[in-house]
């Protein structure tokens, strides 16, 4: 009999993660319950739906020249801000850097006209300029991650005297090099069609992209290590947070939608020198000032090979690009991050500022 | 869409169109002596809700086309990856180390043959496509709707859409706008 030879311990097992699945609901709260936000913010500027934030200073000495960070126009902002332990935005204040943020808000129907030239020339031109008035400078840092990479490098190719230092995390640039499942689908997918029918780029079909990633280890696995560790608080903090920052999609705007599926991975226009936007064309040769590219080998949303070609095309003399072996969102958001990507995006920054 | 099943699909539409059109220019004249009210509009707007609905039909077969592929290729992957894992683990073990080492194969092999699926050009094609005849279903269901809004003089979405581009123009004038008032400012 098959009976005679099961592991008792396998039983134990058995019964001790059903026991979790049980009294989950009165051991952590649902993620609804949960507030993202963890390190305070002013919102100092509003346009639409789109906000500015301002962090509040963790240190007396703060470094003159601000920071802003453009986040991508994928999910929202809080993935840099998830937890203190591994807070993007924290790390920068501690090391007196003064940290703003784009949050590109939740698109509805009345915005699928918005297009790349509102994003970058509009709102990405109203923040800076915001920040310069504010902090009386002429030039500040820009830092854009993902896609907010690609937004932060378009503006710096079209406002060059206004950012005295780029930094791009994981940027979407060379679409036909890019080698994720996310590329391929871009590449298929009649866009005309989709953005005609649909108005906006609908979340849903963000839902489905993202299940595609790692369907097994991150549909399945996942929750699994989820009720297993049910009694680690911090693991389950942590858990609930990117699971709720991870269903928090809002819509992409259409036009905007059209231009990033056709320009960039369909026709790879960006990377040739030959996308327009708002009437102008982007010429990456524009970027002269400093840059540093951060990218992430086992990235699965953008692919190495689609970031780095920024390093190459760029006019800048003083360039840096750094390689992490880590994946796209723990570039951001983990234990790594802060103890080495982040150390070094500081210093980086503090030696041009 | 096959020969065979488009033809008799084309003739039913062709005959179902005619008799509607025909019957509803004959009985026209006599009804608008007699109809003051909007309802006049009724059977042209009920020709119209048919002609979508068999248009959907045909674009309902390709539809089905797709999503039959699309799931034959998770199936097969799927019968693929548990032939591998067979292959390699051909008992399921019984005890908690072991049990725990064949998930672990188990998910690797299934992650990579299903990565392997979705960055094919197959599955891009495909999947292409069967979200262009989703599309195409949800534009029918559009068209309908249309018909039943300007049927109670509610406005299309056409109409909406142009007030959402008109109003896009404007927020984009008036902000253009402002920032040239700030800038005369400044000077």
């Amino acid at each position: 009999m098959q009976n005679e030879v099961i592991d008792p311990k396998l039983v134990e097992e058995f019964l001790s993660f059903t026991k979790n699945v049980t009294e989950a609901p009165k051991l952590v709260p649902a993620p609804n319950e949960i507030t993202l936000e963890s390190t305070p913010f002013d919102v100092v500027y509003e346009q639409d739906k789109m906000r500015l934030l301002h962090y509040k200073p963790l240190v007396e000495k703060q470094i003159k020249t601000p920071f802003l960070i453009s986040y991508a126009i994928i999910n929202r902002f809080h993935i840099l801000d998830i937890q203190s332990k591994k807070s993007w935005v924290r790390k920068l204040l501690e090391n007196g850097i003064d940290v703003y943020m784009i949050d590109w808000g939740t698109p509805s129907n009345i915005d699928k006209y918005l297009d790349f030239d509102d994003y970058v020339n509009l709102y990405m031109d109203n923040c800076v300029d915001f920040v310069r008035k504010e902090a009386q400078v002429d030039n500040i840092s820009v830092q854009g991650y993902c896609t907010g990479g690609t937004i932060s490098t378009i503006y710096a190719t079209l406002h060059p005297k206004k950012v005295r230092n780029l930094v791009v995390t994981a940027p979407v640039i060379d679409g036909w090099k890019d080698t994720t499942v996310v590329s391929n689908m871009a590449k298929h997918i009649e866009i005309d069609t989709l953005v005609d029918r649909m108005g906006n780029m609908p979340p849903e079909f963000m839902y489905y992209c993202f299940s595609i990633l790692k369907p097994f280890e991150q549909g399945l696995e996942k929750y699994y290590k989820f009720f297993k560790n049910i009694h680690d608080k911090e693991f389950v903090d942590n858990f609930l947070r990117v699971e709720k920052w991870l269903s928090d999609t809002p819509p992409i705007p259409g036009e905007l939608f059209r231009q990033w599926i056709r320009d960039i991975y369909q026709e790879n226009l960006l990377i040739q020198n030959k996308m327009y936007v708002g009437g102008k064309q982007i010429n990456l040769k524009n970027i002269t000032m400093p840059i540093f590219v951060q990218v992430a080998v086992g990235d699965h949303l953008v692919s190495p090979e689609c970031s780095m070609p920024i390093y190459y095309a760029v006019g800048s003399e003083d360039k840096t690009m750094r390689v992490y072996p880590i994946g796209h969102v723990g570039m951001i958001a983990s234990s790594f991050s802060q103890k080495q990507i982040l150390p070094e995006l500081c210093q980086w920054i503090t030696e041009r500022s | 869409m096959s020969q065979d099943v488009k033809l008799p699909l084309d003739y039913f539409k062709h005959v179902s169109l005619f008799w509607t059109d025909l019957l509803h220019l004959m009985s026209g004249k006599p009804i608008a002596l007699t109809s003051v009210g909007p309802m006049r509009n009724w059977a042209n707007d009920a020709k119209k809700v048919v002609t979508e609905l068999m248009d959907a039909n045909e674009d309902l077969v390709e539809f089905n086309q797709r999503l039959t592929e699309y799931y034959k290729q998770l199936s097969e992957t799927w019968t693929d990856s548990q032939k591998k894992v067979n292959a390699k683990i051909p008992t399921i073990p019984q005890d908690v180390e072991h049990i725990e080492a064949y998930k672990r194969v188990w998910i690797d092999i299934f992650e990579n043959d299903f990565t392997q699926l979705f960055d094919s050009e197959k599955f891009g094609q495909n999947y292409g496509k069967l979200v262009s005849a989703e599309l195409e279903l949800s534009k029918h269901w559009e068209n309908i709707t249309n018909v039943i809004l300007q049927s109670m003089k509610l406005p299309t979405r056409k109409e909406i859409d142009e007030v959402y581009k008109e109003l896009h123009e404007l927020r984009k004038r008036i902000t253009k706008l402002e920032k040239k008032e700030d800038r005369n400012i400044a000077k």
